[in-house]
């Protein structure tokens, strides 16, 4: 087994917030009456602000540090959109359990078998460029190592060490001379260590593994083992849902649509790696926007072909979000999918050559749609009606079809008829065509309708009411 | 090539180098007019301005051999923001394959060169209709650039007010009814061809169409 862990260091922080800024911002976490930073952005780094820092001492020190609280429950569900989006990299695929812990919360990461995925993509150095290509547009902060076992490629990770160390002969002595504190170890333990004097991972891998768990625990021998893969590290393998429902739960009010966009970009992009990760696409999808005090904004997206492209999921959703009036600011989003479809451009008919055109076609459609909204999109078909309002009805682009045939038409109708006032008779050019009907779905009509030339050389179809309103009306134009 | 052609084709190769293919002309079917158009017909990638004294004259109908040519070659026709229903019996009489058609309504200015813009750009388009409430020309100028892009034509519909002011559409017409109740057009700009010309063309009224 190979072992590719994604060290996350900055999840406590990225699960709660996507974008950068340039303000000082930690999460803190409460211990007993005490407050402590979590982890801190570059900004807050940048004023001497650091892990581990009681949050008093950091006020003192910055005083325009803003705090968000950490949450476990985020750090999960970011965690389990990373595993699905990892799924297309690897069918074994580890999310590591969130430390309860705050002090051990830098130590989140993922990982991903890939002994049996390096050919699949050609080779290493493919496999780690397609990887990072796409684990960049997520914006998170990771490291990566490659290691013979699990804690053993994270601590490479956490170490920023970038060699592919195989075996665990190789690890050992990778990581002799690697300080303690690189080690997952609870702090009471990395103390003792350190008070005792064992300060390198050499060190504390030669000492008798007995007098290791007399001194330390059990766990810590475990946990030794575990890393040089002298026992098994057996944990619970993530599986692929056959739905998709993600969750982003921010821990502040978002006003602006604008400042959505950032949790959604990194959203559809893990959606993009979970629908390869399936190998399939998506015509529709739902995003729901979560308000404190008001019931969630749905919103509903449908494309006119199967799709799996994050970029033009994205363009869409900010099309649609710019006409969307939100009741409340939102506090959290969740994206979720559960029919899927192969996308067009994958379809065993490559042959077809005008496939690109056509896609092309559905996502230029898709957009108009999206920003105009559906009932304003349509295409036009005829019903076999006598009745002019009834002989026409707008349809779905896919579904119009010709059908039967009417005598002569004018191009333009209008909506509703308009009364005339006709003074003095306007030279007919043709009629009368009678048009009756229509009494068996209460459209009752009894109507004769006449081509009429105006002097400004307009050509109009008029009608004169035959039943019980009487009168003329303008029906439409020559055009 | 002319003088004025070959002028006409270096200009646009300078704008475009030579990613884009070049324009076509195809014919509009109206006879009497492809003989003032330039190359004889509609040229592919140009905005044209149609600009009726009246609605219901045939201004329409100006393009429905177009269209119905376009939706027969298997291309799409998008109507934007057109006045009324455009009547799909009439517009099936006339050879137009209704599922080729694409009806958006839009209200506001900037919605309908925009829906204009993306279809324009798009090349499964071979025409697009708009009836822009306003037009300005750097919009004129967006659309021709999106027109080029994707090898269709765009027909913009505006008032006969329009025709006083000078406009970077590539050929402009001014429509009227005649005396004999044939469309008069009034070619007020041609690029590549003389302006000030004026056709007559047999069309549109009913009964003869």
């Amino acid at each position: 087994m190979l072992w590719l862990c994604i060290a996350l260091s900055q999840l406590p922080l990225e699960a709660l917030r996507s974008e950068e800024t340039d303000q000082p911002l930690v999460v803190t976490a409460c211990e007993g009456s005490a407050r402590w930073i979590v982890c801190a952005n570059p900004a807050a780094e940048h004023a001497r602000l650091k892990a581990d820092m009681n949050y008093t001492v950091a006020l003192a020190l910055c005083p325009a540090v803003q705090k968000l609280e950490r949450s476990p429950a985020a750090e999960t569900a970011a965690l389990e959109r990373l595993a699905a989006w990892a799924y297309q990299f690897s069918s074994t695929v580890i999310p590591g359990a969130v430390p309860l812990d705050f002090r051990q919360a830098r130590s989140n990461a993922l990982w991903l078998e890939i002994g049996g995925s390096l050919k699949l993509f050609g080779g290493f150095r493919n496999f780690i460029a397609a990887l990072e290509r796409e684990l960049e547009l997520l914006h998170y902060s990771y490291q990566l190592g490659i290691g013979p076992t699990l804690e053993g490629a994270a601590l490479l990770a956490r170490a920023g060490i970038r060699v592919v160390v195989p075996s665990p002969s190789a690890l050992q002595l990778r990581i002799r001379n690697l300080p303690i504190a690189h080690l997952a170890l609870a702090p009471q333990v990395a103390g003792a260590l350190h008070t005792s004097g064992v300060r390198t991972i050499g060190l504390l891998l030669e000492l008798p593994r007995d007098a290791v768990i007399r001194r330390f625990g059990v766990e810590v021998g475990n946990f030794l083992d575990r890393l040089t893969g002298v026992i098994a590290d057996p944990r619970p393998v993530f599986r692929l849902p056959a739905r998709y429902a993600a969750r982003f739960d921010f821990e502040f009010d978002v006003r602006s649509s604008e400042a959505l966009l950032f949790p959604l970009r990194r959203m559809l992009h893990e959606f993009a790696g979970f629908l390869r990760a399936r190998d399939t696409g998506v015509q529709h999808f739902t995003i729901t926007f979560a308000h404190r005090d008001a019931a969630g904004t749905s919103l509903d997206i449908g494309l006119s072909l199967a799709d799996r492209d994050a970029n033009r999921f994205l363009a869409l959703v900010r099309e649609r979000l710019e006409h969307l009036e939100l009741p409340a600011p939102t506090i959290g989003l969740a994206l979720a999918a559960d029919r899927f479809a192969m996308p067009a451009a994958l379809q065993a008919d490559l042959a077809h050559g005008s496939l690109q055109q056509n896609e092309e076609l559905a996502h230029t459609i898709d957009r108009i749609t999206a920003r105009l909204g559906a009932q304003h999109v349509h295409a036009l078909r005829q019903i076999a009606d006598h009745r002019p309002e009834a002989s026409w009805t707008a349809a779905p682009l896919q579904a119009a079809r010709d059908s039967p045939q009417f005598p002569d038409r004018p191009l333009w109708l209008l909506q509703e008829p308009k009364p005339l006032q006709l003074s003095v008779m306007p030279q007919i050019v043709s009629g009368p065509e009678r048009i009756e009907g229509g009494w068996w779905d209460a459209g009752d009509l009894q109507r004769d309708y006449y081509i009429v030339h105006l002097s400004n050389g307009a050509d109009l179809w008029v009608y004169r009411d035959l039943g019980e309103h009487g009168g003329w009306y303008l029906h439409g134009f020559w055009s | 090539m002319n003088r004025a052609e070959t002028l006409q084709h270096l200009a646009w190769l300078c704008r475009n180098g030579r990613a884009v293919a070049a324009p076509t002309v195809e014919a509009s079917g109206w006879a009497e007019l492809d003989a003032v158009l330039p190359g004889g017909g509609w040229q592919t990638g140009t905005i044209v301005e149609l600009m009726p004294a009246a609605i219901g004259i045939g201004e329409l109908r100006l393009v429905l051999p177009t269209l119905a040519r376009i939706t027969r070659a298997e291309r799409y026709v998008t109507l934007i923001a057109p006045p009324y229903v455009p009547f799909a019996p009439a517009l099936a009489q006339h050879g137009v394959r209704l599922e080729r058609l694409l009806v958006v309504q839009a209200q506001r200015s900037e919605d309908i060169l925009w829906a204009a813009e993306q279809s324009l750009r798009c090349r499964s388009f071979g025409a697009v209709l708009a009836w822009p409430t306003a037009v300005r020309d750097r919009e004129i100028r967006r659309l021709q650039l999106a027109a080029e892009a994707g090898g269709s034509t765009g027909f913009l519909y505006r008032s006969v007010d329009a025709a006083r002011e000078a406009s970077p559409a590539a050929l402009r017409l001014k429509l009227h009814k005649a005396e004999s109740s044939e469309l008069q057009i009034e070619v007020v700009k041609c690029r590549g061809g003389r302006s000030g010309m004026s056709v007559q063309v047999a069309a549109p009224c009913s009964g003869c169409a």
